[in-house]
């Protein structure tokens, strides 16, 4: 393979009618990604292509978009991997447009915001200036682990079938987010967020069709947290009430 | 904004296409709706089928002839396949659904665990994945079970 067709969705809401296509011919290198490629194509072919990305290395979360179809991350994903010479690349879906690539990640993050997504301690003081460090044993770092690896990029919340019909539904990654913090033994906002969580738009609009886990490129597995956590809510009972929470350290 | 914004939500389309990102969950989601309206078309028609002999709207009451008028329109090949097909759907959603509150109850669904590249979600490969196949399994033997009963 010499070079690779790129084709990119085109459209600006402030401007156009309807999406379009437009091809670019990028020389192939070897390790190429598809970032590589549609970051040639802007910076040689053509500066009006938006795209969004930042570390180039599946760490920030910037560049997830439709490859073929498929969600992915652009610099994730290697051009060899996908055995072609025609890459389509489009905008995630259930996220508003900016231009082209990049999309906007306002209410995602909106949603995000409302579960919490920090450690909530009844001493309020305590909370903003704590005095020591508060210690986990292995086995409740593990029960977290995996969901702390989440990078935000939106790829759970583009395939999620719910988040496609209904607004208010906070989407896998918002929920699995509220399950890490709902399991550490340092937390004590989970009823808080079990109560925000219990309504018509939350919880209950997840009907476990696992596209967010099997798209997620940091195997966070958000269908997962969002099923263990629904037991917490069914019971209408978090882990831990407030004040209890496991305590600072002291020697 | 807002015209890309409605532009690019998946919608109702979003339901009905398991091909991306292609997950057995993601179809079995799909076949779940597909399966729930077939058992609802199934359902309204058992209903108005049903009146034709007790005297419904369409019907002239509980008498011989209007019994008759119902088996000829159901006492076929075309209706024996109907109900194969009814049982078939019937048994998938059913089983399917089990699966469904079983993992909605966190159960079978695996457990979080360190997790090491390539990652394969525990959900995903968890007991509940293999409910999916065994209610497709029963759902095709239950069909033949009907179709020998109604065409034996
Ligand atoms: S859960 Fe995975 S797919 Fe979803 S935002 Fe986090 S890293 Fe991305």
């Amino acid at each position: 393979m010499s070079y690779v067709k790129l084709v990119v969705q085109r459209y600006d809401p402030e401007r156009d009618e309807k999406p379009r296509f437009q091809e670019y011919i990028v020389p192939y290198r070897k390790g190429m990604t598809v970032l590589d490629a549609i970051l040639y194509a802007r910076d040689y072919l053509d500066h009006s292509i938006g795209v969004r990305f930042s570390c180039r290395m599946a760490s920030c979360g910037s560049c997830g978009m439709k490859i073929n179809g498929k969600p992915a991350l652009a610099c994730y994903t290697q051009v060899s991997e996908l055995g072609t010479e025609r890459i389509v690349v489009q905008p995630m879906d259930n996220f508003p447009v900016i231009k082209d690539l990049a999309t906007d990640f306002e209410e995602f993050f909106e949603k995000h915001k409302e579960l919490m997504p920090y450690l909530v301690r009844e001493d309020r003081a305590e909370q903003e200036n704590p005095k020591s460090e508060y210690l986990m044993k292995p086995e409740e770092l593990e029960r977290i682990l995996q969901f702390t690896y989440c990078i935000k990029c939106g790829l759970c919340y583009s395939v999620c079938p719910t988040v496609g019909t209904d607004k208010l539904f906070p989407g896998p990654q918002a929920i699995a987010q509220a399950y890490r913090y709902v399991e550490d033994v340092r937390d004590e906002g989970g009823e808080t967020r079990l109560n925000i969580l219990d309504n018509p738009h939350g919880i209950w609009r997840c009907h476990f069709a696992g596209s967010c886990s099997a798209v997620c490129p940091k195997g966070v597995d958000p269908a997962l947290g969002i099923q263990l956590l629904r037991r917490y809510v069914m019971r209408g009972k978090a882990p831990r009430k407030k004040g209890e929470g496991s305590k600072p350290f002291t020697k | 904004m807002e015209k890309g914004r409605e532009r690019n939500r998946r919608g109702i389309r979003g339901w009905f296409d398991p091909t991306v990102p292609n997950n057995l969950e993601r179809w079995a989601y799909f076949f779940q709706r597909l399966t729930g309206l077939g058992i609802l078309a199934y359902v309204i028609g058992h209903i108005g089928d049903t009146s034709f002999f007790v005297g419904g709207p369409f019907g002239t009451g509980p008498n011989q002839s209007s019994w008759s008028f119902d088996l000829s329109i159901t006492e076929n090949v075309v209706g024996h396949l109907i109900l194969i097909f009814v049982v078939l759907i019937v048994t998938f959603h059913g089983i399917n659904g089990i699966r469904l509150i079983l993992a909605e109850l966190g159960i079978m669904v695996g457990k979080p665990s360190k997790i090491e590249y390539p990652y394969r979600p525990s959900s995903l490969r968890s007991v509940q994945r293999h409910i999916i196949w065994v209610a497709i399994v029963l759902a095709v033997l239950a069909a033949i079970w009907a179709g020998s009963i109604l065409f034996g």
